[in-house]
């Protein structure tokens, strides 16, 4: 069973508003893939055009080899799982799961049996007879997972499934998830604009921003070595510092901060940057340390603005005391030790960090991300395209 | 109900509106009804017999109605007449409610609905004279399925249950619409995407999915048409021919023509009865209470 997805040169158009630029991808079969994105990225659109609810203005897309443009909704070897789950409110649970089975035409008996199996999967036995507003959040949440897989799909599309649940379950819910995609060996393609849900149970991720695929990878990789500013921003955290190159070696810069004095960093993968070039310095929050005057790699002098207490780690916001820039540093517990009355607002700190956990990006246009409230400054304004479906 | 109201609005207006919505309630609703059944259970009688020993309380006026023949037959064709009318209402208002709720955009909702209300400014008499003059023998439905050579001499449409119908679909369709539509639009969207996603196909989605969340809606119009339907007189009356009478004509001629009061409160009687019975009856199949209609 073929479960592989591909799409080839898709470009969707709503009018004036392009909501997809030109993509081709391939999913492999039985990958767990998402899409990840803030909200108005056009993955939602992505998702409506591999199950049919959509046809892409251009190009087309390939399950299990064969191109779908001519194959309705109803007829793709796909299931959807709703982001409200969409469970019909007037059936019972077996009904709900056995839906896909009738309008198939299998009979009684064979679709119970399937329901049963079902329900067993998902940990729900012997929930069958109960009706779906009888059912808790979580519950209601593995309904729809079986009453998708009943029909066994070659792909399961999942729209932000775990949005409504509370974060414990969420959590839970994500192992499980990865759980059932292992055991059943389906293709999954989970669209989230939580990094979490996606870094924690994907095999590859795609970041997509503004209708644009920014970067496909493993949830490693992007997080170590994302391809553009925009990936380095919103997977993960980190702190951004404008620089100019001075020169490249290998993949390490040499670089100006400009009042920072010169800094060092490692050029993103495949990154050649010319001298004189702009750039931007990227250091995550728990790659920064409390450091001493003599100590050799580039140092910033900051003062700390505000201290917050996470319980594994303390966040600390700190200010340069050379360009005013923030910077956000995580320090776990065996760093805190020695630094127990070296912490306070106001103080002064010493921090440093190794030039081979840092990314140097190329400005190259694509979309700023605000460092508080995660959503786009700059770039092309990301519009309304989920609102068009 | 007193209580609520008197905290919205304050002792006296509270009292007020009671009271008026008693007086509405008890003089011009119940007290002509219960003065309909006393008469329908008095012989009818020349003003000098009154009250002398013949006036006493019977059944024979609902006696008649089973021992008259024609009477009885009109009285089920009626029934049968009227069940076809909201069937064949409901057949034209579905779709129209599903593009309304589903498929049109705003603009396009809200240029239909106004389409369909626009004759409805009209006065009903007038409206189904209009229906009269377009199914007539020489009107211009005939001409237009003359000319295109759909038919090669005019149908007599006013002859029969025919031009009934069409009339009745036509006056009693906003009644059907619009609980239809509000049904169909409070459901989610994801709710027939899903249905679709999982391979059902659109007379699948529909049974299963829609018709079952528009229950109360489709048993709300239905009811409203057939009472409507039931209780109609000017449509019979005017696009009926002599063979299409209607149960609400014969009343009428036992009022008026016949001077007959009492009978014809009896068969007024048995007539409200009968609707009330149809009505517990569709709930009953389509297993909504009187709570859902209000919905």
């Amino acid at each position: 069973m073929d479960g592989s997805v591909r799409l080839d040169e898709v470009v969707m158009r709503f009018g004036d508003f392009t909501a997809i630029e030109k993509t081709s991808l391939e999913i492999g079969s039985g990958e767990f893939f998402s899409f990840l994105g803030p909200s108005g990225c056009g993955k939602t659109t992505l998702l409506n055009i591999i199950s049919g609810f959509l046809t892409p203005s251009e190009g087309q897309v390939c399950i299990g080899g064969e191109p779908m443009a001519s194959v309705a909704v109803n007829q793709r070897p796909t299931a959807m799982i709703f982001q409200n789950l969409a469970l019909f409110p007037l059936m019972t649970v077996f009904e709900n799961i056995e839906f896909g089975l009738e309008v198939r035409g299998v009979d009684k008996r064979k679709r119970r049996e399937t329901s049963e199996r079902l329900l067993e999967l998902v940990a729900l036995e012997g929930s069958g007879p109960k009706r779906v507003t009888e059912l808790s959040g979580g519950q209601k949440q593995r309904v729809a997972i079986a009453r998708a897989l009943a029909v066994e799909p070659r792909v399961l599309l999942l729209d932000e499934p775990l949005s409504a649940l509370d974060l414990k379950l969420r959590q839970h819910m994500r192992a499980e998830l990865k759980a059932i995609q292992r055991k059943t060996g389906i293709t999954f393609i989970y669209i989230t604009h939580d990094q979490g849900e996606a870094l924690t149970m994907s095999d590859r991720v795609a970041v997509m921003s503004a209708g644009r695929i920014q970067q496909v990878a493993d949830p490693m990789t992007l997080y170590r070595e994302p391809a553009t500013g925009f990936v380095a921003a919103f997977v993960g955290e980190n702190n951004r510092l404008q620089v100019g190159v001075i020169d490249q070696e290998g993949d390490r810069v040499r670089l100006d901060g400009g009042a920072l004095g010169e800094l060092t960093g490692r050029a993103g993968r495949e990154t050649r940057l010319a001298n004189g070039e702009a750039a931007t310095l990227f250091v995550r929050p728990e790659h920064l340390r409390p450091t001493a005057a003599e100590a050799a790699g580039p140092k910033f002098d900051s003062e700390i603005e505000a201290v917050h207490f996470e319980g594994a780690w303390v966040m600390l916001e700190t200010r340069l005391v050379a360009s005013g820039e923030k910077l956000r540093v995580q320090l776990g517990h065996e760093v805190l030790r020695g630094y127990a009355d070296a912490l306070g607002v106001g103080q002064r700190i010493l921090l440093g960090y190794d030039p081979v956990d840092s990314v140097v990006l190329r400005d190259d246009g694509s979309p700023v991300l605000d460092a508080d409230t995660g959503e786009v400054l700059a770039g092309r304004q990301a519009a309304a395209g989920e609102e068009h479906v | 109900m007193f209580r609520q109201l008197q905290a919205r609005f304050g002792g006296p207006l509270a009292m007020a509106i009671v009271t008026l919505l008693g007086i509405w309630l008890i003089v011009m609703v119940t007290l002509p009804q219960l003065q309909m059944i006393e008469y329908s259970l008095r012989p009818n009688l020349l003003p000098a017999q009154v009250g002398g020993p013949d006036d006493r309380l019977t059944l024979t006026n609902y006696a008649t109605l089973f021992s008259n023949d024609i009477h009885r037959s009109i009285f089920v064709k009626t029934i049968w007449s009227s069940v076809l009318v909201t069937l064949l209402t409901l057949a034209v208002s579905y779709p129209l409610a599903w593009y309304l709720a589903k498929i049109a955009t705003p603009r396009q909702a809200a240029l239909c609905i106004l389409l369909l209300i626009v004759p409805f400014w009209i006065n009903e008499i007038l409206r189904t004279y209009s229906w009269f003059i377009i199914l007539a023998f020489r009107g211009p439905l005939n001409e237009l399925l003359m000319m295109l050579g759909l038919i090669d001499r005019p149908i007599r449409f006013l002859n029969g249950n025919g031009g009934v119908m069409v009339g009745m679909v036509y006056a009693y369709i906003l009644f059907m619409v619009f609980p239809v539509y509000n049904a169909i639009e409070s459901l989610d969207d994801n709710q027939v995407r899903a249905a679709r996603d999982l391979g059902a196909g659109t007379v699948r989605t529909h049974r299963r999915i829609v018709i079952p969340h528009a229950k109360p809606g489709i048993a709300t119009g239905c009811i409203m048409t057939f009472m409507l339907a039931a209780g109609s007189y000017a449509v019979p009356a005017l696009l009926g021919s002599p063979g299409s009478r209607w149960f609400t004509q014969i009343i009428y001629n036992w009022f008026f023509e016949g001077g007959n009061w009492n009978q014809g409160a009896a068969y007024a009687f048995l007539l409200l009865v009968l609707c009330i019975g149809f009505m517990s009856l569709i709930m009953k199949i389509f297993k909504v209470g009187l709570g859902d209609i209000g919905r």
